[in-house]
Order: structure tokens, then C-alpha cells, then sequence
């Protein structure tokens, strides 16, 4: 079956419009600093204090979270229990496929990578984005193979960035 | 809090021999139109092409039944 397109910004949007505390990595990070490779989620390391976490829940529980690739009808029940009890969640919605980290290798938790973010102005608002280099930091510390050609393009715009 | 920054400064960005490879093959100039285009403009474009992707692979699903 193919997954319906994610809407990076209807989904963003939702978190934004609700405050939720959470900074953009991986893909989606890659495109905000202006990689060409396609992404067909959004990867989000979020705060995991009470408050934020009721954030997350209200911005996206009416979207019908589910885990990503698990069969259905388990009982998966997205609350603040729930988000308390695990760390990260692969997550299908109704607008498409998010990641909830709560931590992140090399980068540890949300706390931990905010130094190294910058805010970007999206869809009316201001989002936390890593910044390049930690985003090549974090690729590198993951050690994925698959990552290796990622890291090229990303330390391509390194260099273009800087001749620009 | 200060050990985990130190440990994300401390991840080397030495160049790797692998990496270094893969970057021959960069087009370069993708990269250049991109930086030419603000943060939300780009997140549009990708939104696009997924939606494109996305609409080729149930095509040819379709025609392959």
C-alpha cells in the first residue's frame, strides 16, 4: 500500500498553533537548510515536561496517532501517560508520518540540543531548527550507513552555504 | 546539560574518505537554486515533489494490478 504524502505544513502547523516546545532534525531539518533530498516524515525531538506533553497531545490526539507499522487495532491510546511511560514514537496520522524523540543519539534530549538550534519563521510562526553543522554532527553520530550520502549533501551546502 | 552539549560539539566533522566519495556526485547546483529560497519556500517544494512521488507510485501501482 502506498503511504499518503505527509503534510509537513498542516502537521507543523498543529504543533506550532499549540506551542508545543520541539526542535526540527533529520530530514525535514535537512530541507530547511536546503538539501534536495525527499522525506516522507517529520522528525522532531520534543520536551518532555507535563505541561509540553499535554501540548502534544492536544495538537495532535484529534489527528488519530497510531504507530507506524504496527498492525491494527492494538491498544494504542496517545496520552500524556503514554508519551510519559515511552521516549520515541513513530507515528502515523491523519495529515501523515511523524517522529516524536524524545532523545536523540549525539544529541540527547530536548534541553540538550537547544544551543544548537536556530529559530526559522514558518507558516506565520517560529520554529526551532538544528543547525547545519549539528545536523551533519548528529548524521555522523547515528553511524547509518544509509546516512553516508545524506552526509555528502549535507556537507556540500556546508560549502556552498559558505560561498554564498 | 553541559556533558550532552559537549558531547554533540565533540562528534568529529573530520573529513571522511566515504563521504568525501559521495560528494562527487552532489548536483551542486540543486543545492544552489535552494539557498537561493527561504526556509518555508523550500519545505513547499518538497511538500510538492512528495505529492508528486507520492502520486507516481500509486500510478504505477495501479497499472501494474
Amino acid at each position: 500500500m502506498t503511504r499518503p504524502a505527509t503534510d509537513f505544513a498542516a502537521l507543523l502547523t498543529r504543533l506550532l498553533d499549540a506551542r508545543v516546545a520541539f526542535i526540527l532534525v533529520g530530514g525535514v531539518a535537512g530541507n530547511v537548510h536546503g538539501s534536495a533530498r525527499a522525506t516522507y516524515d517529520i522528525d522532531v525531538v520534543y520536551a518532555r515536561d507535563g505541561d509540553n506533553l499535554r501540548r502534544l497531545v492536544d495538537a495532535l490526539g484529534p489527528l488519530e496517532p497510531y504507530l507506524r507499522g504496527a498492525p491494527p487495532g492494538l491498544p494504542f491510546r496517545f496520552d500524556e501517560q503514554t508519551l510519559r511511560a515511552g521516549l520515541n514514537f513513530t507515528l502515523t496520522t491523519s495529515l501523515g508520518d511523524i517522529d516524536l524523540l524524545g532523545e536523540i543519539i549525539g544529541g540527547g534530549s530536548y534541553e540538550n540540543l537547544l544551543p544548537s538550534t536556530l529559530e526559522i519563521s514558518l507558516f506565520g510562526a517560529s520554529c526551532r531548527c538544528v543547525t547545519l553543522a549539528t545536523l551533519i554532527r548528529l548524521k555522523r553520530a547515528a553511524g547509518r550507513p544509509r546516512d553516508l550520502e545524506v552526509l555528502a549533501e549535507l556537507e556540500a551546502l556546508a560549502e556552498e552555504s559558505d560561498r554564498s | 546539560m553541559c556533558a550532552q552539549k559537549a558531547r554533540v560539539d565533540a562528534i568529529s566533522l573530520e573529513p571522511n574518505p566515504v563521504i568525501e566519495a559521495y560528494k562527487k556526485d552532489i548536483d551542486r547546483s540543486l543545492l544552489r537554486e535552494n539557498l537561493k529560497l527561504t526556509p518555508e519556500q523550500r519545505l513547499l517544494k518538497l511538500q510538492d515533489f512528495v505529492r508528486f512521488l507520492v502520486a507516481v507510485q500509486q500510478a504505477g501501482r495501479a497499472a501494474t494490478r
